[in-house]
């Protein structure tokens, strides 16, 4: 039996890198989170952006590219409202979406290697696939890397929104880790200290000291990420802007409007994030892993999708802000066009869909096409990479730069990804 | 190495400061010219001899300074007590171990000393070799030993998963039997502690769960397996077979009752991901087998010589192996959905729960007479057509595998695939299974495996230390899978019982085992440790028996005289018996926590912990809450805990992915930490920390045990005079600050 792929190549790699990024040109060789001159990037409309993902595997027919033929499934498409461009009809469970089609953009011709869940929802988020020398950054840490923290906002760079395994900040420093929020209704907890601030910061200052011996003798990367965490959490208690995280400050007819799914109290968290300053939210939709009947769990995920999603967009779009913040959903592949013997549809990685909105996209447009049974790519076949790489383009990252984790390896956002362009106005 | 030569002089002081000492490591040491000192000793170091005081302080000085008898002592401490082990490059002889170090006269500690002997030949052969690569500077062998205040922690916390109490480290401390860690190894092996924490290994692992993703399909029975599993130390191989065997509904009576087992609940590993054959067959492999194959379910593997028709030649094995029953249920929903409105009740309103109810009864384990596995519609090989019935075919990792008595088992008709596969999987002959669970159960107590990742060990010659990977494959067989037994073996080793490894490991990069890495308590071991902070011994805290899901939910949809009537009836008994259940599992009590869970005072504030004696209905169980919490070990409470949850936020397994569990930090942790109900818990004055300083008066005793309490170790000089400055400025108070303070440093979290 042949070796797996060598998994401990590092370290002569690391030295042949190290000797490379010392001569050539157009590598930056930086302590990560640094700042250089660079050339402006193309794009850039999005300062913000909304992540949505669906984690178990969104099926594409019941959705974003409905069919009426042999494996159209239970529900019949829903017409989309006059003036979507080019949308014509989306899945049957999506009757509100249907009505602001003129602000969707969806590509029809996603098409990835991994059906296994881990993989394609890691690939989904950075642009690579997962391997066990290294993680790879989530888009928030690429942004928050080429682009800073905001200047005057106190809160943090990214948030997620739900239960789910996340790379985060990938090889990049723990500080540019999104702030996990397990759960939207309650927020981010326990910000208040019952002792006040005097005796808050005595007792932060006893910590230091006590644990001083401990910290000098193991010096390892897991103890100072703790240590990190302690100063992001100190820095973040002195925002004025902690309320932003606190949903029932929200009349209970926005609440209502978002759908009373933790999903969708996500989606108006993530809305109140970006208006204060937040570069980056994904909010996680589970229950989309349908190999069993199908209709029933499209029934109840569908319109939990279709009504948070529909009611960012109008929300977004009533502030101001649609046209500066990208709302982009994706998922780690489709479903099986073919109805199993469970009632239900099983993983599809060959084709599938995404979606965008706001951001500078053009709305009511479609991009790619996948063939009459939802089986196979048509035409404009798009992968993982250049769908992460269109959400860089839309934030203005610069794509081709390559950055040099610690381990000395180079990396890009993107992943050599080829941005869609032809989504943006 | 840098020489601290340090005078004895002056030192009498320590002598009054730690006057109270009591480590049995401890003793009073005279120089030639009749000064002394309390110190204990650590080790020599060519002709220095090194002592340790009591603040924790290091003293190094030539050994001739010392009377003649003292440096008799030490001569034969340094023969005993097995200090930084120096391994010389030849190889050493079989069963030689490490010279001076107490092994076990029993069998276990022969094989602890075989273990010793081929981690110290891999760490200075291959070892060092990748060291020379990763241009770091080779080892002499393991890390220094673990003092005893090291050990006790670590071998609480690895053993059942919680670090100490006060009383349980002191008599540990002052014991002064030289075998003294072997026998606190073998109290905690038969610990309730133990079975809790193995239980959160394995469900984990196997991604139990109490609801799980279908229809309203509940885990109970099969939570409860994993525990009996757990309290009775099955064999490996038999629990695994129970679950690759078992039939009907996760809640049928079990009328085999194999090797003596009742195995009512084993049915939930492949219900688990019912409707999901080839996902549930993939995780099998990689659990069980440590072989990943998921990527051959849809291509060839991209890197191994798996093919896509192996994976469908193993998938046969369950082709004719079903986890779904249709038959009435379609047609009796129309009927029961019917007589509900004919009764003049709103049909919209019970639909969802009539349907999930009767839903949960199609779960069921059942094998019919085809095999109906079926090459996928896109197969893309010329080796065979897409939607090829495919014939069940074993897997091989190697031509020697040919005459390996594993595959010799019987083929059996398509009634019997499932346990021909299961037979050939758990023999111990099978090339992966034994080397499988003996690598995991490794790398639980080191912190990583000797192959890596412990899901596809591949090829086991490019593995860390072959020989030491295919004697612990050996060892498990020889202890006939009993995990315990096997653990008692690793946990006696030198290499174990050494100081965890201080320099930073870089990620992917192999590890040769000179002692334990330093890991992140999981968040299992952090909340049971709070619960020893709180409760002293939380295993004495039980959750009620659960076992009225399954009770209620049973309807036979088999059953042809099955009525309409019957269904509303039994679901209504249902009900009634899930409302009551919500109460004794807390649901209620954790919905209403929900936001409150952190609120401080409110009528817990007083008391410390107020008793909420369970329902009448369930059982025996007896638990104090605090705050919304449920205080209770993590294995007792809801498999896994909600969001938002202490559990949750530190990392728990939501347990859709195996080992799901996360040790990255996060804002929202650290903001637990800080201000979260634990901590308010814990700086109570009310507090059993508290209520056991009080049983001394002397402020310096005070802190003593404060630091006992909370770090297991007592305080080192510069922290009795930091202990002595907060005690000084706030009072009272400042015992609070202190233990907050400790709590949130990274020594406590992490485990040396």
């Amino acid at each position: 039996m042949k070796t797996t792929l060598n998994k401990f190549d590092e370290f002569s790699r690391r030295q042949f890198m190290e000797r490379v990024a010392k001569t050539a040109l157009g590598v930056t060789l930086l302590p990560v989170g640094a700042q250089v001159a660079r050339a402006a990037a193309e794009g850039g409309s999005a300062k913000r952006v909304i992540y949505l993902f669906m984690e178990g595997g969104m099926s594409h027919i019941d959705t974003f590219d409905p069919k009426t033929g042999a494996t159209k499934g239970a529900s019949d498409p829903v017409k989309a409202n006059a003036g979507s461009g080019n949308i014509d009809f989306l899945g049957g469970y999506m009757p509100k979406l249907a009505k602001q089609a003129n602000k969707l953009s969806i590509i029809r011709s996603m098409s990835s290697k991994t059906g296994v869940h881990e993989s394609g929802r890691y690939i989904m988020r950075t642009a690579y696939e997962p391997r066990g020398t290294i993680v790879h950054p989530s888009m928030g840490a690429w942004a928050s890397h080429f682009k800073g923290r905001i200047e005057g906002v106190t809160l943090p760079d990214s948030v997620t929104i739900g239960n789910g395994a996340h790379p985060g900040a990938g090889f990049f420093p723990p500080a540019l880790s999104p702030i996990p929020i397990t759960n939207a209704a309650s927020g981010l907890q326990n910000t208040k200290s019952a002792i006040g601030d005097e005796m808050f910061t005595k007792r932060v200052a006893l910590m230091d000291e006590f644990d001083t011996a401990f910290r000098k003798k193991f010096q390892s990367d897991d103890v100072k990420a703790y240590t990190e965490f302690y100063d992001e959490t100190m820095k973040l208690l002195k925002s004025k802007d902690l309320g932003a995280f606190d949903i029932s400050q929200e009349p209970a007819n926005v609440r209502e409007k978002y759908g009373n799914s933790g999903f969708g109290q996500g989606c108006l968290l993530a809305r109140r994030l970006v208006e204060n300053g937040v570069r980056f939210v994904e909010v996680q939709a589970g229950g989309w892993d349908m190999h069993n009947n199908i209709d029933t769990a499209m029934t109840n995920n569908g319109e939990m999708l279709d009504t948070a999603f529909s009611a960012l967009v109008e929300d977004l779009e009533a502030k101001g802000m649609l046209k500066d913040t990208l709302v982009v959903l994706g998922s780690e592949f489709g479903r099986t066009p073919e109805i199993n013997e469970n009632a239900g549809r099983d993983h599809y990685p060959l084709c599938y869909s995404t979606v965008f909105a706001g951001g500078g996209t053009k709305g009511g447009f479609i991009y790619g096409s996948s063939d009459k049974d939802g089986k196979r790519v048509a035409d404009k076949q798009t992968a993982p990479e250049d769908f992460v790489a269109t959400i860089a383009y839309a934030m203005g990252l610069p794509i081709g730069e390559v950055v040099m984790s610690p381990s000395g390896r180079p990396f890009t956002v993107g992943h050599k990804g080829v941005p869609v362009k032809d989504l943006f106005v | 190495m840098k020489r601290n030569r340090i005078m004895l002089t002056g030192l009498s002081a320590l002598v009054m400061a730690s006057a109270s000492a009591f480590g049995a490591d401890l003793r009073t040491w005279t120089d030639v010219q009749g000064r002394q000192v309390e110190a204990s000793f650590v080790k020599m170091i060519g002709d220095d001899i090194q002592l340790q005081t009591a603040d924790g302080q290091f003293h190094q000085f030539p050994l001739a300074r010392l009377s003649t008898e003292d440096q008799g002592i030490a001569k034969k401490m340094m023969a005993s007590a097995a200090p930084a082990v120096e391994v010389s490059p030849e190889t050493p002889a079989v069963g030689t171990g490490i010279t001076g170090f107490p092994y076990p006269k029993e069998g276990y500690g022969a094989a602890a000393r075989q273990v010793d002997t081929l981690v110290a030949k891999g760490i200075v052969t291959k070892g060092n070799k990748q060291r020379a690569e990763d241009g770091l500077p080779p080892l002499k062998g393991f890390n220094p030993a673990a003092n005893d205040e090291q050990f006790v922690r670590r071998v609480y916390l690895d053993v059942i998963g919680r670090i100490p109490s006060y009383e349980e480290t002191m008599v540990f401390l002052k014991n002064a039997d030289p075998m003294k860690r072997t026998t606190l190894i073998n109290t905690l092996l038969d610990s309730e502690g133990y079975a809790s924490h193995m239980f959160n290994y394995f469900a984990e692992m196997l991604r139990v769960k109490h609801n799980l993703e279908q229809a309203n399909l509940q885990g109970d029975d099969y939570v409860n397996w994993l525990r009996r599993q757990m309290d009775g130390n099955r064999p490996w191989d038999q629990m695994v077979k129970a679950m690759m065997v078992a039939e009907g509904k996760m809640w049928t009576e079990d009328s085999n009752k194999a090797d003596g087992w009742d195995d009512k609940g084993a049915a939930g590993y492949l219900l688990r991901d019912a409707g999901m054959p080839l996902d549930n067959l993939a995780n099998t492999l990689t659990v069980f087998l440590g072989t990943d194959v998921a990527c051959a379910q849809c291509h060839d593997h991209p890197f191994a010589e798996w093919t896509q028709m192996q994976f469908y030649e193993v998938a046969s094995f369950f082709g004719a192996t079903k986890t779904r029953t249709r038959d009435r249920n379609q047609g009796l929903m129309g009927e029961v959905e019917a007589m509900v409105t004919e009764s003049g009740q709103d049909i919209t309103r019970l639909r969802n729960g009539l349907r999930n109810y009767v839903q949960a009864n199609s779960y069921a384990v059942e094998d019919v007479d085809m095999n109906d596995m079926k090459l996928p519609h896109d197969y893309q090989y010329p080796d065979a057509k897409p939607g090829d019935p495919v014939k069940p075919k074993l897997i091989m990792w190697s031509d020697k595998d040919k005459g390996n008595p594993a595959y010799k088992v019987s083929k059996g008709d398509s009634e019997k695939l499932r346990q021909s596969f299961a037979s050939w999987m758990t023999h111990p002959e099978n090339p992966r299974f034994a080397m499988t669970i003996a690598n995991r159960l490794w790398k639980r107590a080191f912190g990583v495996g000797v192959a890596e990742p412990v899901t596809n060990i591949d090829d086991p010659e490019a593995s860390a230390n072959p020989e030491l990977l295919k004697y612990l494959a050996e060892v498990m067989k020889k202890v006939k899978f009993d995990m315990k037994e096997f653990q008692r073996i690793i946990l006696n080793t030198r290499a174990y019982q050494s100081e965890a490894t201080t320099e930073a490991i870089a990620m992917g990069s192999m590890y040769f085992f000179q002692g334990p890495q330093l890991r992140r308590m999981s968040a299992e071991q952090t909340w049971d440790s709070y619960m020893a902070l709180v409760l002293g011994k939380p295993e004495a805290y039980k959750a009620p028996l659960s076992d009225l899901y399954g009770k209620s939910i049973d309807l036979n949809l088999n059953n042809e005289k099955l009525t309409a009537k019957d269904v509303l009836i039994k679901y209504s008994a249902y009900r009634q018996m899930a409302d009551k259940q919500r109460a004794l599992m807390g649901g209620g009590l954790d919905a209403a926590g929900g936001d409150s869970m952190m609120m401080m005072g409110g009528e817990d504030k007083g008391g410390m912990a107020k008793e909420e004696p369970a329902a009448a209905a369930g059982g025996a169980g007896k638990y104090l809450s605090y705050g919304g919490w449920r205080l209770l070990r993590a294995s007792e409470l809801s498999q896994p805990e909600r969001g938002g949850h202490f559990l949750a936020e530190f990392g728990q397994s939501p347990r859709s992915l195996i080992d799901g569990g996360s040790k990255v930090g996060s804002v929202p942790q650290v903001l637990m930490m800080m201000n979260g109900g634990a901590q308010e818990m814990l700086t109570n004055r009310q507090s059993l920390i508290f209520r056991t300083m009080d049983k001394v008066t002397n402020p310096a005793d005070k802190v003593e045990t404060l630091f006992l309490s909370v770090m297991n170790r007592k305080p080192t000089l510069q922290e009795k005079d930091i202990a002595k400055r907060e005690i000084g400025t706030h009072g009272e108070e400042g015992y609070s600050s202190m233990i907050w303070a400790l709590i949130n440093t990274r020594e406590f979290i992490f485990i040396q």
